[in-house]
Parts: C-alpha cells; sequence; structure tokens
C-alpha cells in the first residue's frame, strides 16, 4: 500500500531540505526548457534551406587591379573557361554568396512612390546560368534569356526590368496566392518597375540573422567591377579537386588580378552558424551539468536521509516493510518532491519564455517541450534515489534493537 | 507457539568469530509472559532479533506458529513480522515526524487494510493505551511512559500472536515502568503471547516464567505461574 499520506505529512515537518531540492528541480526546469528550446531554435535556424546544391559548389573572388582592364571581356573569357572545364556543372558571376554575412539588400514595393509599403529583399546579381550554377529550383515562372543580361557598373542606380524571386518572397507579397506574383510588376528603388518573371524554391541571403532571410530575389545584371565573385557548381565528387585546379587556371591566364578565398559553401554555412554552434554547446554544457547537479542533489539529500533515519527504516522493517516498501517508499518521497518541484518549474519556464518572447522576440515554447522537461526530471530524479532507496532497503530490521 | 532448537548465532569477521548463541533451545507457548534477563554480552538481545525474525540464524532450527522460519526468504520473514509479531523498543523507535494516529498506522499499511479497518484498529489500540485523546500530537509532545504506550498500541495494532519486548522499561522511571508493565500484564492476560528482555529483575519476577541467558545459551528456567511450560534445555 503506498504511503503517499505519511509521507506528506512527514515532509511537511521537514521541509527545508525537501523544499531546497524541488527549487533546485525547479530552477532546473526553468533553464532547462528554456535553453533546449533556445538550442532547438537555433538548430532549426541552421537547418534551413539554402536553396543552393551545398555539397557541389564553391566560390572565389577575383579582384582586379590592373589598369585599363576590359573588365567584360575577362570575364566572358573567364565564364567560358570555367563552364568549358571537365567536372562544371555551371558558373556565374555574382555580386554577394549566401550565408556569407556580406551582401546587397534592396526593397521591393507594389507600387510606386515614396511612403509606400516596401519588404527587403537580399540583391543577387547574376546571369540566366544562376539556376544550374546554384542549384537552385525554378517552381513557378521562367529563367532570364541571355537577352535580358544587362551590364552594370559600379555606382548604377538603375535597374533591369525583369526579376526572379524566392517562393518566400513571393508570398510575402501575395500572401494570397504566391503563385499569382508571375507577370506582375513590382518597383525596385521606390519607382523603377520590375517584373517578376519567375519563382525559386528557396535562396536564403546573405544574413542568417535576418528574420527575412528567406526573402531574396536574381536581377539578371554582369557586373562591371573590379571586385566580384565566381560561383561554381561541379559535379557530384568534383569540387574538392576543382577548387585548386580553377584558381590556378584563373590565376595563370591573368596576371593583373587576384584570385583568392576559394571558398565551399559548405564552409560558409559552417562559418556562418559558428556561434549558433558554440552557443549550443555551451547551453548543452548548462542543461546537462544543471541536470547532473540536481541529480547530485538527489543523491545527497536522500543518503544524507536515510543516514538521519536509518534506525526508523530498521524500525519500519521490524514492523514488516519489504526490502521492497522501503525502496518505494524513497521513490515516492522523492516522486513527491520533483513533483513540486516540476510544478514551480513549468510556471517558471513558462514564465522566462515569456519574457524571451517579450524581450528578444522569440517564438513560444511548445508543451511538448515543457512535458519532455517534466518527464526528464521525474527520470532523472528517480534514477539519482534509486541508489540511496536501495542503500535503505538493505538497512538490516535488527537495526531497530540496536541503542547507537 | 516458538520453538528454538540447537539455534546457533555466529558472527563472523575477516578475523574473529563471535559464538553469540549456542545450541540455544526454548519452547514458548501460547499465552506465556517470559522475562529474559542476563548479563550485557550474554546473546539476549540476539535472541530476540532472532525471535522476532529480525536477523537470521546460523544453523538451528526455529518453528514459529508451527512455520519454519529457515525456509522464509526476506519478503517471506518481513510478511510474518507484520502478521504475527510485535515488537516495543527500549526507546520507543517512534516515527518523529509521524502523528500518533500515523505511527499506530505504519504497520498496519504493510498489511494491506483499508483506511476504514485501519481506522478503526488505530482509533482502538490508542484507546486501548489511554491515548486516544492525543492521536494528533507528535512522539515529541509526549512524556517517555506515553510514548512507550503509543508503541504498545502500534505493536498490538496488527493483532499479534508474539509481542517482543525490549527492555520496554529501560528508558522509563520507576513510575511509568510500572504503569508501562501493567499495561503488559494486561495484554497478556488477553490473550497475546509476550516475551521480553529485560535488565530489572523486580520488573523481570513479574512474568510468568523468567530464563536467564548466558553465553548464548539458557543457563537457568524459573518457572513462575505455570507448570506446563517449560524450556527445552
Amino acid at each position: 500500500m503506498l504511503e503517499t499520506g505519511l509521507i506528506i505529512r512527514a515532509l511537511a515537518r521537514n521541509k527545508i531540505g525537501a523544499l531546497l531540492i524541488a527549487l533546485q528541480i525547479a530552477l532546473t526546469m526553468t533553464i532547462m526548457v528554456n535553453a533546449i528550446f533556445m538550442i532547438q531554435d537555433r538548430q532549426q535556424q541552421m537547418q534551413r534551406d539554402s536553396g543552393l546544391d551545398e555539397a557541389n559548389t564553391f566560390y572565389l573572388t577575383n579582384t582586379i587591379f590592373g589598369q585599363d582592364y576590359n573588365i567584360q571581356a575577362q570575364l566572358q573569357t573567364d565564364l567560358h573557361m570555367i563552364r568549358n572545364t571537365p567536372g562544371v556543372v555551371d558558373a556565374i558571376q555574382i555580386n554577394a554568396i549566401p550565408l556569407s554575412s556580406s551582401g546587397w539588400s534592396m526593397a521591393l514595393q507594389h507600387e510606386p512612390g515614396e511612403d509606400k509599403d516596401a519588404v527587403g529583399t537580399a540583391v543577387y546579381m547574376v546571369d540566366e546560368h544562376a539556376i544550374n550554377s546554384m542549384g537552385l529550383e525554378l517552381i513557378a515562372g521562367t529563367n532570364f534569356t541571355q537577352e535580358d543580361i544587362e551590364l552594370r557598373k559600379d555606382g548604377q542606380s538603375t535597374w533591369p526590368a525583369k526579376t526572379i524571386i524566392t517562393k518566400a518572397f513571393a508570398e510575402n507579397l501575395y500572401p494570397d496566392d504566391w503563385q499569382s506574383a508571375i507577370g506582375k510588376t513590382v518597383y525596385i528603388s521606390q519607382t523603377q518597375p520590375m517584373q517578376i518573371i519567375g519563382i525559386i524554391k528557396a535562396l536564403q541571403a546573405p544574413w542568417n540573422g535576418w528574420n527575412g532571410v528567406e526573402r531574396s530575389m536574381l536581377v539578371p545584371f554582369h557586373r562591371e567591377s573590379k571586385g566580384s565573385y565566381y560561383f561554381i557548381r561541379t559535379e557530384e565528387g568534383q569540387r574538392d579537386a576543382l577548387m585548386p585546379a580553377i584558381e590556378k587556371a584563373l590565376a595563370e591566364s591573368d596576371k593583373e588580378r587576384i584570385i583568392r578565398r576559394v571558398t565551399t559553401v559548405e564552409d560558409t554555412r559552417k562559418r556562418s552558424y559558428r556561434q549558433h554552434n558554440a552557443t549550443n554547446k555551451i547551453l548543452t554544457t548548462v542543461v546537462i551539468t544543471l541536470t547532473l547537479i540536481t541529480g547530485f542533489g538527489i543523491v545527497g539529500l536522500a543518503i544524507f536521509s536515510i543516514n538521519r533515519r536509518t534506525k526508523q527504516i530498521g524500525t519500519r522493517r521490524a514492523l514488516g516493510a519489504t526490502k521492497g516498501q522501503i525502496m518505494r517508499y524513497f521513490m515516492m518521497e522523492n516522486f513527491i518532491i520533483s513533483t513540486i518541484g516540476n510544478v514551480i518549474g513549468c510556471i517558471g519556464a513558462v514564465a522566462l519564455n515569456m519574457w524571451l518572447v517579450n524581450t528578444f522576440n522569440l517564438s513560444p515554447i511548445s508543451f511538448e517541450l515543457v512535458a519532455f522537461g517534466v518527464v526528464a526530471l521525474f527520470i532523472v530524479g528517480q534514477l539519482a534515489v534509486l541508489y540511496p532507496a536501495r542503500k535503505a532497503a538493505l538497512i538490516a530490521p535488527a537495526t531497530a534493537t540496536r541503542t547507537i | 507457539m516458538l520453538v528454538m532448537k540447537n539455534i546457533n548465532k555466529i558472527f563472523q569477521t575477516a578475523d574473529i568469530q563471535t559464538h553469540a548463541l549456542r545450541d540455544f533451545c526454548l519452547q514458548v507457548n501460547e499465552g506465556d509472559f517470559v522475562s529474559v534477563t542476563g548479563p550485557s554480552g550474554s546473546g539476549k538481545t540476539t535472541f530476540l532479533n532472532i525471535a522476532g525474525l529480525l536477523e537470521t540464524y546460523t544453523n538451528g532450527e526455529f518453528l514459529l506458529d508451527g512455520e519454519d522460519v529457515g525456509k522464509l526468504n526476506d519478503n517471506g520473514r518481513s510478511r510474518m513480522r507484520n502478521q504475527k509479531i510485535g515488537f516495543i523498543f527500549q526507546s520507543f523507535n517512534l516515527i518523529p515526524d509521524l502523528n500518533l494516529y500515523d505511527n499506530v498506522d505504519v504497520p498496519l499499511r504493510y498489511r494491506g487494510f483499508n483506511a476504514k479497518e485501519r481506522k478503526r484498529r488505530i482509533e482502538e489500540n490508542l484507546e486501548r493505551v489511554g491515548l486516544a485523546s492525543r492521536m494528533k500530537h507528535l512522539p515529541s509532545q509526549l512524556s517517555g511512559g506515553q510514548q512507550q504506550r503509543v508503541a504498545i498500541a502500534r505493536a498490538l495494532a496488527t493483532d499479534p500472536r508474539f509481542l517482543l519486548a525490549d527492555e520496554p522499561t529501560g528508558n522509563l522511571d520507576s513510575e511509568m515502568a510500572k504503569g508501562v508493565m501493567s499495561l503488559l500484564e494486561e495484554i497478556n492476560q488477553q490473550g497475546t503471547t509476550i516475551i521480553m528482555v529485560t535488565h530489572d529483575a523486580e520488573l523481570a519476577q513479574r512474568a510468568k516464567r523468567t530464563i536467564q541467558v548466558k553465553d548464548g545459551r539458557v543457563s537457568e528456567l524459573e518457572i513462575v505461574a505455570s507448570n506446563t511450560d517449560k524450556a527445552i534445555a
């Protein structure tokens, strides 16, 4: 028969130790649930699809220092050479790299003019090879044609007449029907019209922490600039071998420029989320440490309590308690303390989350996560008390008759 | 009936072997009131522990109510303690965090009685020892004699066949000791078999039988009130 009532009344008369452990459980629960939530949030961010064929793409910077340099001619030569290199799928010149933390942004609006609502977007200046070079998926509309590609000089403020946008951006511009974006005219730089000719499934912006990271647009530009990126996609398994080969070929083909920062998109992703990874490791360490401290606290309190009650346990055995009943007594005692701790912890976890939501604009924690925290701490509590409870069960009934 | 034949109890450490009981023989019949005396270290507490199934013995034969105790496992001994034996300890061994009602409740819960039956037994036995009006008190709020009465109520609550008392008056002044002794005599008269270990010769004399333990054996037997009861020497 369970001794729940007796245990609760006994605990009520000896509340300090139990209360301290309950508060420790509550604190652990509060921090654990919110830390796991933050870890999950970061994990989800890190697992978002960039839209790129990351495993088979890399890029490099092309910095020209020569005077009277024919940028356009060299660009065509370079792209022709790279695209015709065995193992290369396609290549483009591009102004910014997704997830690299550095890029261009503009805003598009439905109507021309100042004071009109506009939606921010990352801008990638590319040619008709972009979809193939980046491994993007065109899900509606059409790609650029060679005729669409315009030359853009540094400082130029006019924009091409066509654009391809991401699905997320289309959903933002046309929430009722994202596919209706095809053929629509939007305005860039407040007044310049652009027609949306295509929608790609995904392409992340260069800034992973931006809440509009999924909003990107492709514009058909070749840049006449002394600094640009070449973005290259290779056949599967060819990337690592082609990286130094293409770097060398480019460098040797023209001595009036520097080819450097040959980097895989995978490395860029890793760098981009380095802080997320570090934070997650710290939070994981905090969660594990707190849980261990709580577990050890429970072990300590239980052992102290058992040592203090050795004679009492012997007396219970003398009165007919089996070893199992003694074990159950301490497991139940811990369960009651854990219940109190978990109830306070649930309130604390939700309260802390509400503060985080209001302060840092995080989303609310899920019921499942709170339930997970409760179950996890019950398991930790029961596992922690298992050894002391077993120790208590092994106290001989003859202890009851000992005078010391 | 309690029958011990040639019970030996040897405590073994790495280097030392201690014979606590040597070929210990005793028969206690139903309704007996046996006092056990003897000098310190004579083995009387070991005897009481074995008689109360608190401790196992090394060899010999021990029958309690016709059941061979040697064949019982730990759970079986626990069950038999709960069902057939009541304990009264020198230092009362009440649970300090529980009030009198809950203290008496402890063995009843191990027995598995329902709440109604437990309540009846608790109230009846606290009434029997004159403490029904204090059932919500904590042990620390009672005198030593009153605490021992609660311990007696707890021991009696399960209707045990045997009541084993370990120096039940050892921590009481003489007036309280007499009161507790009178209560034990009354309980015995109502049919409960009592085995009491005591140092107090005067109290020992009030039992129906007195046995003396020396060097782990029953060294002397005095039959006070019954000619039919005897020890197997």
